[in-house]
């Protein structure tokens, strides 16, 4: 069944060019800077230097750019000087996602990654394509058609009634639960560094009065009163005024960045896989095969057991930008992290059987959680206490020999409660903390104030590994660790510390057993 | 794990002895031939060849000394040429070198521990390896999750006729695994065993 030659979308050189400015942005403000501001006025000679060759190149690579499919393998062909013919095996492939801007649904096409377990950067990404040409991918590569055709049902009726949708009100809720407006402000302040402004305007200004005096007269008036001068309390008033103002914002912010990348999320269940959608500009559309997901991670934090909400992520072996947000790209500066959301926010009573649906083997309900060593706490206190001390007695001392307000002996307070802190939030830990393992699956939750739960199965783990540190050897204590494939740097995963010795022998030994007995699947 | 046991008896088409790997890679015991050769795969924990401590050793002290010279020369030509006074050279000199025996001392203990804490295991479905002297760490590779293995040999090694055998798995923080200090022939035989079934490549 191999077809012929495929081409990309007539409009590729568009999205191509605009990907390869977007990719010059930062040498193109670094020259601008370079210059002295001289090329800013001459926009044309700027534009020469970056537009033009940036767009002969999109035209030349659209026109040498192709793919086709064989009976087997997507063969892409790329390259300008040095041809690439790349050959991607249907069943390696992890994840075809469809990202479409408001440009590429003005003109009717979308790009679409493909996905391998080979991590990083996606194994091919074809820019762009008419809707027909992406179902035609999907159909080769996800195997949909081939499965249609054996069972006699048409692709379409495939795709059943979601699993979740979640509605405007809870991406505004789960705004106001994650932090996502710092992450927002603070790409804001990287991209202000990266131009280098706050170099040049505030730390080079050393007469500090001379640039509120500055501000102050230049302020619009609903904000000057904040920097009028006044008394102490006045201006701590103001202060922190400002912070829950900025607090606030911050929540405003995040709650609008939700709204934006996961508008209408919906999950559904399409043959075997999983078809997340949603974005309110860029739409984004991810197809998972169900068997490729490595390890799931539920996460209730405080404010989502407030709400009582739940967080559900997953991750799959091949990395995955387009399930990836904002956030991960800037904590990730070079790590991958390949978790993707099965649910940005679902109610907590159907956590587990969304869990169910994607993963029938496991039951968040029916696991039975054994606790881990109580001894625990006091390990922990003694390790925390060690680094408490000398700096609670540091700040005690601080305040005892200065003039402020509180000072005096007060401060002997502090390390007495600091230490109670450490006990009581060391003794919630252990006491949250449990794993279990089931029939098919490991499972392990921790936890302070909210609580996280990491579920593998015996069939995704690649290897299992236990590690005594020497204060473990004095206590007879051990960890269990179990890697997957795909495992980003971040996010919850099973590490079980805190284990009785043996207990943590004959949980290593099952563990191997239980892989020893299972394939792996890509 | 039925299908496992006659690959072992494959021939790994090793240069020369061949015929006695192939004798020694028979896990079960032959039906009529002679008494079965020690099998690698017997469940129990096995040390790497002791040479290997040599090799560690020969390795760190050769680096510190290399890493000591340039002070050493540096300051002695200093004193020669008459720059360095003996007040300061004498006590630097001798600083120095208490540092460097501290050091070599260290570096010989420290191998030897290694060597000592370092133990693989071998059994029909996998390997597991325990090392760490204070941190210790015991990993347990399935045969099933073994992407490929490699034998590298560096030219000190190949002079000991030792090896390193890594194993690569699928995973992320245990990717590859390797253990080193291997007799080569070990190596080799490890290797043939850790190999993936054939047929599940085409999954």
């Amino acid at each position: 069944m191999e077809t012929e030659v495929r081409r990309l979308h007539r409009w590729s050189w568009l999205f191509i060019g605009a990907g390869t400015i977007k990719a010059l942005i930062f040498p193109a403000i670094g020259a601008i800077f370079a210059s002295g501001g001289f090329l800013l006025a001459r926009l044309d000679l700027l534009s020469l230097i970056f537009v033009v060759p940036a767009f002969i190149y999109a035209i030349v690579r659209q026109r040498v750019y192709n793919y086709r499919f064989t009976e087997k393998e997507l063969v892409v062909r790329d390259g300008l000087l040095t041809r690439n013919v790349r050959h991607i095996p249907y069943d390696r492939v992890h994840n075809v996602a469809l990202v479409r801007n408001p440009i590429h649904r003005l003109l009717g096409v979308t790009s679409a990654r493909i996905e391998t377990a080979a991590g990083g950067k996606p194994e091919a990404l074809l820019c762009v394509l008419s809707l027909e040409a992406a179902e035609e991918l999907r159909f080769h590569t996800l195997g949909e058609g081939r499965e249609a055709a054996a069972t006699g049902t048409p692709t379409s009726a495939l795709v059943e009634i979601p699993l979740l949708q979640v509605p405007d009100r809870e991406l505004a809720r789960l705004g106001l639960i994650s932090n996502r407006g710092l992450i927002v402000a603070a790409a804001v302040a990287g991209l202000l560094s990266r131009g280098g402004w706050w170099d040049s305007d505030w730390v080079k200004a050393q007469d500090w009065l001379s640039v509120y005096r500055g501000t102050r007269a230049e302020a619009p008036g609903w904000i000057a009163w904040v920097i009028e001068p006044g008394s102490l309390i006045a201006n701590v008033v103001r202060g922190v005024a400002l912070i829950l103002l900025l607090l606030v914002l911050l929540r405003l912010l995040s709650m609008a960045w939700y709204l934006v990348m996961y508008r209408g999320f919906t999950l559904r269940r399409r043959g075997e896989d999983l078809q997340a959608e949603y974005g309110l500009f860029t739409h984004v559309s991810s197809l998972i095969p169900a068997h490729r997901i490595q390890l799931v991670t539920v996460s209730v934090t405080l404010l989502h057991s407030c709400f009582g909400r739940a967080s559900i992520d997953l991750e799959t072996a091949g990395a995955s930008e387009a399930g990836s947000d904002l956030s991960k790209q800037l904590a990730a500066s070079g790590a991958k992290n390949t978790r993707q959301w099965l649910a940005p926010i679902v109610e907590a009573e159907r956590v587990a059987e969304l869990v169910r649906k994607v993963m029938p083997e496991v039951d968040l309900e029916a696991v039975e959680w054994k606790p881990i060593e109580a001894r625990a706490v006091r390990r922990i206190v003694r390790r925390v206490a060690i680094v408490l001390a000398p700096v609670t007695a540091g700040i005690a001392a601080m305040v005892a020999f200065t003039p402020i307000p509180l000072s005096g002996w007060h401060g002997l307070w502090l390390p007495p409660v600091a230490l109670t802190v450490a006990w009581l939030a060391a003794r919630r830990w252990v006491r949250r903390a449990g794993y279990a393992l089931t029939e098919d699956a490991i499972f392990f939750r921790s936890g302070w104030l909210g609580y996280q739960i990491s579920v593998v199965r015996f069939v995704n783990i690649q290897t299992a590994s236990m590690r005594q540190s020497p204060f473990d050897r004095r206590n007879s204590m051990a960890s269990i660790a179990v890697d997957t494939a795909g495992a980003g740097r971040f996010g919850h995963r099973i590490q079980i510390p805190y284990l009785d010795v043996e207990l943590a022998e004959s949980m290593l030994t099952r563990l191997y057993a239980e892989t020893c007995t299972t394939e792996f699947r890509w | 794990m039925a299908d496992r046991a006659p690959r072992e008896a494959l021939d790994p088409t090793e240069d020369g002895d061949a015929t006695e790997v192939e004798e020694q890679l028979a896990a079960r015991p032959h039906p009529a031939g002679p008494p079965p050769p020690p099998s690698l795969v017997d469940g129990e924990e096995h040390p790497v060849d002791p040479r290997s401590v040599k090799l560690a050793r020969i390795i760190g002290i050769s680096s510190i000394l290399l890493a000591a010279a340039a002070p050493l020369f540096g300051i002695t030509l200093g004193w020669v040429l008459g720059g360095i006074p003996n007040v300061v050279y004498l006590p630097v000199l001798a600083g120095l070198l208490s540092l460097l025996a501290v050091l070599l001392t260290f570096s010989f203990q420290w191998t030897a521990a290694r060597h000592r804490h370092l133990r693989y295991r071998v059994d029909e479905s996998g390997v597991r390896i325990r090392r760490g002297v204070f941190w210790r760490k015991v990993i347990w590779i399935p045969i099933s999750r073994v992407q490929h293995t490699d034998v590298s040999q560096g030219p000190l090694q190949r002079s000991f006729g030792l090896a390193t055998l890594t194993v690569h798995t699928a995973g992320t923080e245990g990717a590859s695994i390797s253990l080193a200090g291997l007799e080569h022939g070990i190596a080799t035989r490890l290797c043939e065993h850790l190999r993936p079934d054939r047929e599940r490549d085409g999954d």
